[in-house]
């Protein structure tokens, strides 16, 4: 079932377009940017042997699972609280600038919230779903979009106004230090084995975890047309003026034969559903994290009856959702998830390795 | 005796035969319905030995394994109802089986028919049926339980399944909701799937209903469920999946890569008959920029006469084309074809010149319909009719991408879907048996 972690890898590496993650990298460009997608892989990589390895010394238990097991009530209820939220925060940023982004390209003249309060109840209703039903549409979606993906990349790569001697100016800043916030933003694409942990639940006892090598070539690929490509269709320069930098790169080409003709509207529909999808899991983890802090019995993960605490929990969730969209503005969002970029680094780190250390205290014992 | 107390337990009504005989040593009271028995029988096989006394007759009912002894008096209604002639001799009553069914004999596939596959489909009669499917289908595992439902009806039903194959949690499942059937009346193998199924409001057929034999014994060997009903030429699979219904018989029959083929466009008729009508929509209303100018131009254009928004034009357009299916479906066979050409070719055609809707919505009212009869399975074109209208009100709201967060719920809609405790709407991947498939976790 090695495909079902390849598809939470994928999808979490996708989004980093929603994230700012190419905004930050290209603010970055001349301090640091090149040599943090050097580093950004090796770090990723580290983490994700870790997690994975330690995730598979724990079948059928998801992180909640194995931090109840071990501390108290109230500690771990305390710890997963924060990591819901940090789940849940993940999701935000990304359907806000999503809801912002159909304002600007489809809906000039919608009003933003209601757009926001659409999407949100679509994948508040997707989250609510079981965890087995979660994986299936993730699947689904991703498959039923990955030629679009393909045939964008591959149309922004063989463009003839991609400007290749760009993307050498740009390479060559290799040398200077990283920084830290293009380093949190790097290893962002790296981030989707983290998604185990709610869905290690899932994996049938004698799941093994494969073809690792796959993640980092994958990652790092995303990662260089992340960066490199708008550079290589805007110039140097022109491309550090863009917010929704992704975006403005899909507009800027056409698709001369195609009867649909600015490749930004197959652009827009492809990271619709990936928002959709990805919010679905992210929430779907953040409310199982909530739900596992609530007393109640073992967790199901293909409950056909679905509980009405999903139902509570996601209502709590839209509604904060929709306060954020309410308290900050567009400039602040972009800020703030830059910061949450950082601040999950060392969050992630700080899971990884508590993870892997109770996985070998877990071996000694046994 | 026995006569007496049928005379009480029956409303008068001429049909009832009650009999008493007389031959040299015994004296047999005979009480059956008349128009649910075959006369043939009953004089070969109790009339006939009964008056020609070549043997003695009381040595036949205790011989005969036809012949079958009711102790419990309150089994003779049900006996009687259903084509039982009840004998009374020595004090023991005697229940022998003549009953008389009326059904299509071997009838020919109507509803999914195939070109080069078998022509015969099921009977209404349960023998038949199960004739047919035991010659489809020759192995010795094919095991067959019978079930009455209704309480009033109390229908005969076969529960049909390959016991080495069958998944045993299924059958369970599924015989648990055939004993505790709540119903007085099932006539019609849909009915019997409706009331199989748990949630009563679904938008997703999740139980196949096929007429073809061909069809069942291949279910049958893949494990699954048929379930057979008395008077009906229907019968119910189950658990299926979401591809099973886009799947037709023929492309088992036919060259590899031209059923890939079809099977694509099904899927592409499938999105199409389920969008275009939205996106019309949005396109026109929304986003006209999203094509390039010259179709921009050209849609525009051939709405220049029509005074009203997209959407109203929509809904003239799907009401006339619903109806239209409607009633040809209905109608008769020949008067049937006249309002295809009524609807289609003149109110069509009249309806664009008159400037009540643009000629590019008739374009896409007849792919919404063509596309539709695509689907092999008619329960599931049928919902898929019925799937454009949700879409149509979030294009209405929101445009592109309304119709975009609408396709995304239905497909989580169809993977919370379960048939029977199996995934309805799932990819099949290459699943290793040794390790498990996703989301089988041990139980603790």
């Amino acid at each position: 079932m090695n495909r079902y972690f390849f598809y939470n890898f994928a999808c979490v590496s996708f989004m980093n377009l929603m994230l700012f993650v190419p905004y930050v990298l290209i603010q970055h460009r001349y301090d640091g940017t090149v040599m943090s997608l050097v580093i950004a892989p090796v770090v990723g990589t580290v983490l994700l042997y870790m997690y994975t390895s330690a995730m598979s010394r724990f079948p059928g238990m998801g992180m909640p699972d194995i931090f109840r097991e071990r501390y108290p009530r109230w500690f771990s209820s305390m710890i997963i609280g924060g990591f819901a939220i940090m789940w849940w925060l993940s999701s935000v940023f990304v359907i806000v600038a999503y809801a912002i982004l159909i304002n600007r390209f489809f809906n000039p003249d919608a009003n933003t919230f209601v757009i926001l309060f659409m999407l949100l109840l679509a994948c508040g209703y997707a989250a609510t779903r079981s965890s087995l039903t979660v994986m299936f549409v993730l699947e689904i979606l991703l498959l039923l979009n990955a030629p679009f993906i393909l045939f964008i990349l591959v149309k922004m790569l063989t463009d003839t106004q991609f400007n290749w001697d760009a993307v050498h100016v740009a390479a060559n800043y290799v040398v200077n230090m990283p920084n830290l916030s293009a380093l949190a933003a790097a290893t962002y694409i790296f981030t989707g084995y983290i998604s185990m942990s709610l869905y290690n639940r899932l994996m049938p006892p004698n799941f093994q975890y494969k073809y690792r090598y796959i993640y980092p070539v994958f990652g790092f690929a995303v990662l260089l047309a992340t960066f490199f490509i708008p550079i290589g269709l805007h110039g140097t320069e022109a491309v550090g003026q863009y917010v929704y930098i992704w975006s403005v790169t899909a507009d800027s080409l056409i698709m001369q034969y195609g009867f649909i003709e600015r490749l930004l509207f197959l652009f827009l529909i492809v990271f619709l559903n990936l928002t959709l999808v990805f919010t679905m899991t992210a929430w779907h983890q953040a409310m199982e994290f909530v739900k596992s802090c609530l007393p109640g019995g073992k967790p199901e993960v293909d409950n056909h009856r679905i509980p009405v605490s999903n139902y509570v929990i996601i209502a709590v969730f839209i509604v904060f959702t929709l306060a954020y969209m309410f308290l900050v503005n567009e400039k602040e969002n972009v800020r703030y998830a830059s910061y949450w970029l950082i601040l999950r680094l060392f969050v992630e780190i700080l899971l990884v390795v508590w993870i892997f250390v109770l996985s070998r205290r877990r071996m000694d014992r046994t | 005796m026995l006569l007496k107390h049928i005379s009480l337990m029956f409303a008068q009504s001429y049909d009832l035969e009650l009999h008493t005989l007389r031959n040299s040593s015994m004296t047999i009271e005979v009480a059956y319905i008349h128009p649910l028995c075959d006369e043939h029988k009953i004089s070969d096989f109790i009339f006939v030995p009964f008056t020609k006394e070549e043997q003695p007759y009381s040595d036949q009912l205790q011989r005969i394994p036809e012949y079958k002894l009711v102790t419990d008096v309150s089994k003779w209604q049900d006996q009687l109802l259903r084509g039982h002639v009840l004998i009374e001799a020595d004090g023991d009553v005697y229940a022998f089986d003549a009953k008389r069914i009326i059904s299509n004999e071997s009838p020919k596939t109507q509803v999914e028919s195939a070109i080069q596959g078998p022509q015969i489909a099921l009977s209404e009669d349960l023998k038949n049926s199960i004739n047919l499917i035991r010659s489809f289908y020759p192995t010795p595992d094919l095991s067959i339980e019978e079930h009455h439902i209704g309480n009033m009806s109390q229908t005969p039903v076969s529960l049909l399944f390959d016991q080495r194959h069958v998944d045993m949690r299924v059958l369970n499942q599924v015989k648990e909701k055939l004993i505790g059937m709540k119903t007085d009346m099932v006539h019609a193998a849909g009915e019997l799937g409706k009331l199989l199924v748990d949630k009563k409001k679904n938008l997703f057929p999740t139980i196949l209903i096929t007429e073809r034999p061909d069809r069942i014994a291949r279910s049958i060997a893949q494990g699954k469920i048929v379930i057979l009903l008395k008077g009906s030429m229907f019968a119910l699979i189950m658990p299926v999946t979401f591809f099973e219904f886009m799947h037709a018989v023929e492309d088992n029959y036919e060259a590899f890569w031209m059923t890939r083929f079809i099977i694509f466009i099904r899927y592409a008729a499938l999105v199409l008959t389920i969008t275009l009508p939205a996106l019309y929509i949005s396109v026109v209303s929304y986003n006209p920029e999203l094509f390039r100018v010259q179709l921009a131009f050209s849609i525009a254009a051939s709405r220049a006469a029509v005074p009203y928004p997209s959407f109203v034009e929509v809904f003239i357009m799907l009401f006339m084309i619903e109806t239209l299916i409607e009633a040809s479906i209905r109608l008769p066979r020949y008067i049937g074809s006249t309002a295809t050409t009524v609807g289609g070719l003149i109110l069509g055609q009249a309806a664009q010149q008159a400037g009540l809707v643009s000629s590019i919505m008739i374009i896409v009212t007849s792919v919404v319909a063509i596309s539709n009869f695509v689907i092999p399975i008619s329960s599931l074109s049928f919902s898929m009719r019925f799937l454009k209208y949700p879409l149509i009100l979030l294009s209405i709201f929101f445009g592109i991408s309304g119709v975009a967060v609408g396709v995304f719920l239905y497909i989580v809609y169809l993977a919370h879907l379960r048939s029977f405790g199996k995934p309805y709407f799932r990819v099949n991947g290459q699943l290793n048996p040794i390790e498990g498939d996703i989301g089988q976790v041990r139980k603790i």
